[in-house]
């Protein structure tokens, strides 16, 4: 799509070009090839105004995208002059995809962003300050305190929270009841419950602990739960929980697997009965019902450090890309993703729960509740943390993958981690 | 390069030569060369676009301080070699070049050896040969999205084949997490990038046998020389120009490789796997240090330059012999 901007042609096209250079020296990607662009629910009526979308939860078929598919269908049906073509790119190519674009003039009306990146977006020139509209609109009190906060950089507002959702403890009814234990509601509790659930080769308790940021939330949370802050992980607090998490893995309580696993893997080893218990977010909720019927399990609040008992938020805000020449077409469909009615009929589509308090929930569903309780304690970077904040999990991560599989001392790890850190965070 | 010769001998000789011109001798030349050098212009445009273009514009991108910011909306600062000295002060930078060195040496050296091995296999004749040959060749046909996540199920140390086999044979009784552990994890992505690059070095080497004449076996035959002699005193010395490109090819290819790896390991664990390409990405897409990446990828573009000058000296050198 074409696109006025104030940029010269030629100094698009030069960057459009560098930022591919990265990988013109022959470093191929098939495997991040970005999805097509997918053009269900997005009919071109011809005359009215089309905007793009892009989102990374999923193609119409699967039950993270299908519910948002659905949700633009209701869009395009409750007015006639806007349409949207939603594209579809994988999570791990997504802000590498919105990027390229950026530098070629060529971005999306519409990005629904992780939450945790709109500040790193705003300050790249990626998304459009929201203030007036915002102001104009008027809404803003009715979101939850945690979830506005990640829409706003240097003041201005940045995003919509589209969405919100936390990670709790699932847990293996059948599992926990036969070993005679429940849920533990301490971290010592629970080294010692998945310890006592490892057995006959299965793991006590799985997360995510892959390279890259996905692999940080587990410890993220149990460092938060001693009451440390990210921006001074070499710290008691990040000690702690990095022992923690290594007594663990070396008990057999947590497999050696979780350095090579993302959250959907964790989910499987959860899904088959190989782990007892796994941290992880509602997006599973549905999947697990829908896919494995006959498993008994439930989900508990995460268990309470020396400190606190505070979870990782995990969400996506509603951004329009800078420049959009379709802006007032972008914000009618953000305001509408926004309406309470039109959230109560999606959000337990996707097991999501909403950023703001007014929406109605008439659903009885006890898991919902847990998930709804465990939001009130979550947590997002804040600050400075918040522009840098992928950069500061990858560090996070990889204290773990370094302290886990032996290849460094918990002191060293944590020391490397901090460097890593304080030069995100002088950036 | 004839028909840019032909017109120069069809042109009248002794005429004046003129201005640049429809008419006379030298505008008969001229246009047809300009005509001839159009039929040059999509091939050096896109050598232009797709090659040098990119090449320079990185290569200069590692004397800027290009952050997220100035990637979006330009305006990036020139610091001269502070990237370099920042990069080359880094104890991750040179363990991500030594990793990258080693999984690419071990690489090629196991590619060879199988492919030297199937190679030899299949000049002699049996049934079903062109089958199995044609076989073999699907592990460098098929996708890499594809490979790297067979290896990786493969390797799972909880629902893996590798561990199911493992364990029937009685040498493992707890699960092996291939991938989870550094010690491991670089042999694992050494043997699944080897996996894929043994077939092509396969026929490149096959290609090298069937030029060796027989008469040579026979000649070492009535000589009383075994199998193994045959190959280590007349196959081996023959092949060596092949082996010597197949081997640089085959440094190239894999010196380069990212999703083998990236698929596989990410990188991990604590870093084992972490070779220069998959640094050179994480420098540029989760830290947005593009200047700093673009130091990694120029000692990627390095590298290989210096490989490829020694082999066309040594090959001239040898030609020269």
């Amino acid at each position: 799509m074409a696109r006025s901007s104030s940029t010269p042609r030629s100094r698009i096209l030069t960057r459009a070009l560098g930022i591919s250079t990265v990988f013109a020296l022959g470093v191929t990607l098939t495997a991040c090839s970005a999805g097509g662009s997918d053009g269900s629910g997005s009919d071109d009526s011809g005359s009215g105004t089309e905007i793009t979308l892009w989102q990374y939860y999923g193609d119409p078929d699967t039950p993270t995208g299908g519910p948002l598919y659905d949700f633009i269908d209701r869009f395009e049906a409750s007015q006639d002059d806007i349409t949207v073509d939603v594209r579809f790119i994988p999570f791990g190519d997504f802000n590498r995809t919105l990027l390229q674009s950026a530098a070629a003039g060529d971005l999306p009306d519409v990005a629904l962003i992780n939450a945790f990146d709109t500040a790193a977006m705003a300050d790249a020139g990626v998304i459009e300050d929201l203030s007036e509209r915002v102001d104009e609109w008027g809404e803003q009190d009715a979101y939850f305190p945690t979830s506005w906060e990640t829409t706003q950089v240097d003041g201005a507002t940045y995003g919509i929270p589209h969405l919100a959702d936390a990670y709790a403890v699932y847990y293996n009814k059948a599992m926990l009841g036969a070993a005679g234990l429940t849920p533990p509601t301490t971290w010592t509790e629970m080294e010692e419950t998945a310890a006592a659930l490892a057995v006959d080769g299965k793991s006590g308790l799985a997360v995510s602990g892959i390279e890259g940021a996905e692999g940080a939330t587990g410890l993220v949370i149990r460092t938060l739960a001693e009451g440390g802050d990210l921006a001074e992980f070499d710290s008691p607090a990040g000690e702690t929980a990095l022992n923690s998490f290594k007594t663990m893995s070396d008990s057999g309580a947590m497999s050696p697997g979780v350095l090579t696993w993302n959250e959907d893997d964790v989910k499987n080893q959860f899904a088959t009965g190989q782990a007892a218990m796994m941290i992880n977010s509602a997006t599973y909720v549905s999947v697990l019902r829908e896919e494995n019927p006959e498993l008994e399990w439930d989900v508990a609040l995460l268990p309470k450090g020396s400190e606190d008992q505070l979870t990782f938020l995990s969400a996506e805000n509603l951004t329009i890309g800078e420049g959009s020449e379709n802006a007032d077409a972008a914000w009618d469909l953000i305001t509408f993703m926004q309406q309470p009615e039109e959230l109560a009929t999606y959000l337990p589509e996707r097991n999501k729960l909403p950023a703001r308090d007014d929406v109605p929930d008439e659903s009885e569903d006890p898991v919902r509740a847990t998930f709804a309780e465990q939001l009130q304690s979550a947590w997002a970077p804040e600050g400075d943390l918040a522009a840098v904040s992928n950069d500061v999990f990858t560090h996070v991560q990889r204290a773990l993958q370094a302290s886990l599989s032996g290849s460094s001392s918990t002191a060293d790890a944590l020391k490397t981690a901090q460097t890593g850190i304080d030069e995100a965070l002088a950036k | 390069m004839t028909t840019l010769r032909q017109p120069r001998r069809a042109g009248p000789a002794g005429r004046p030569a003129g201005p640049v011109g429809r008419a006379g001798s030298a505008g008969r030349i001229r246009p047809r060369l300009s005509r001839d050098m159009w039929f040059l212009v999509p091939a050096i445009v896109f050598v232009i676009v797709t090659v040098l273009y990119p090449l320079i514009y990185n290569i200069g991108q590692s004397f800027f301080d290009v952050g997220i910011r100035e990637i979006v909306s330009g305006g990036a600062e020139w610091i001269g070699l502070d990237n370099y000295i920042d990069q080359f002060g880094r104890a991750e930078f040179w363990s991500s070049l030594g990793i990258s060195l080693l999984y690419t040496v071990a690489t090629v050296a196991l590619s060879l050896v199988v492919g030297m091995a199937l190679a030899v296999l299949f000049t002699a004749d049996f049934p079903g040969r062109n089958y199995m040959r044609a076989l073999v060749l699907a592990a460098w046909i098929l996708p890499t999205v594809v490979s790297a996540n067979v290896w990786r199920w493969m390797l799972d140390g909880s629902y893996g084949l590798f561990n199911t086999i493992l364990r029937g044979l009685g040498l493992i009784h707890e699960d092996v997490f291939w991938l989870g552990n550094p010690g491991t994890a670089l042999p694992a992505v050494v043997i699944a990038s080897a996996w894929s690059f043994a077939p092509f070095a396969m026929i490149l080497l096959l290609a090298g046998l069937q030029s060796v004449s027989v008469t040579l076996y026979e000649a070492a035959r009535i000589d009383g020389a075994n199998r193994w002699q045959q190959f280590r005193s007349i196959t081996l010395p023959i092949l060596r120009p092949v082996t010597v490109t197949t081997a640089l090819l085959c440094f190239i290819y894999t010196f380069k490789t990212f999703d083998t790896v990236f698929l596989m390991t990410g990188g991990g664990p604590g870093g084992a796997t972490s070779i220069l390409p998959i640094y050179a990405y994480d420098q540029a897409f989760n830290f947005f240090e593009f200047g700093k990446s673009a130091v990694a990828t120029t000692v990627l573009l390095i590298v290989p330059i210096f490989l490829s000058i020694f082999y066309f000296r040594s090959i001239r050198r040898e030609e020269r012999s």
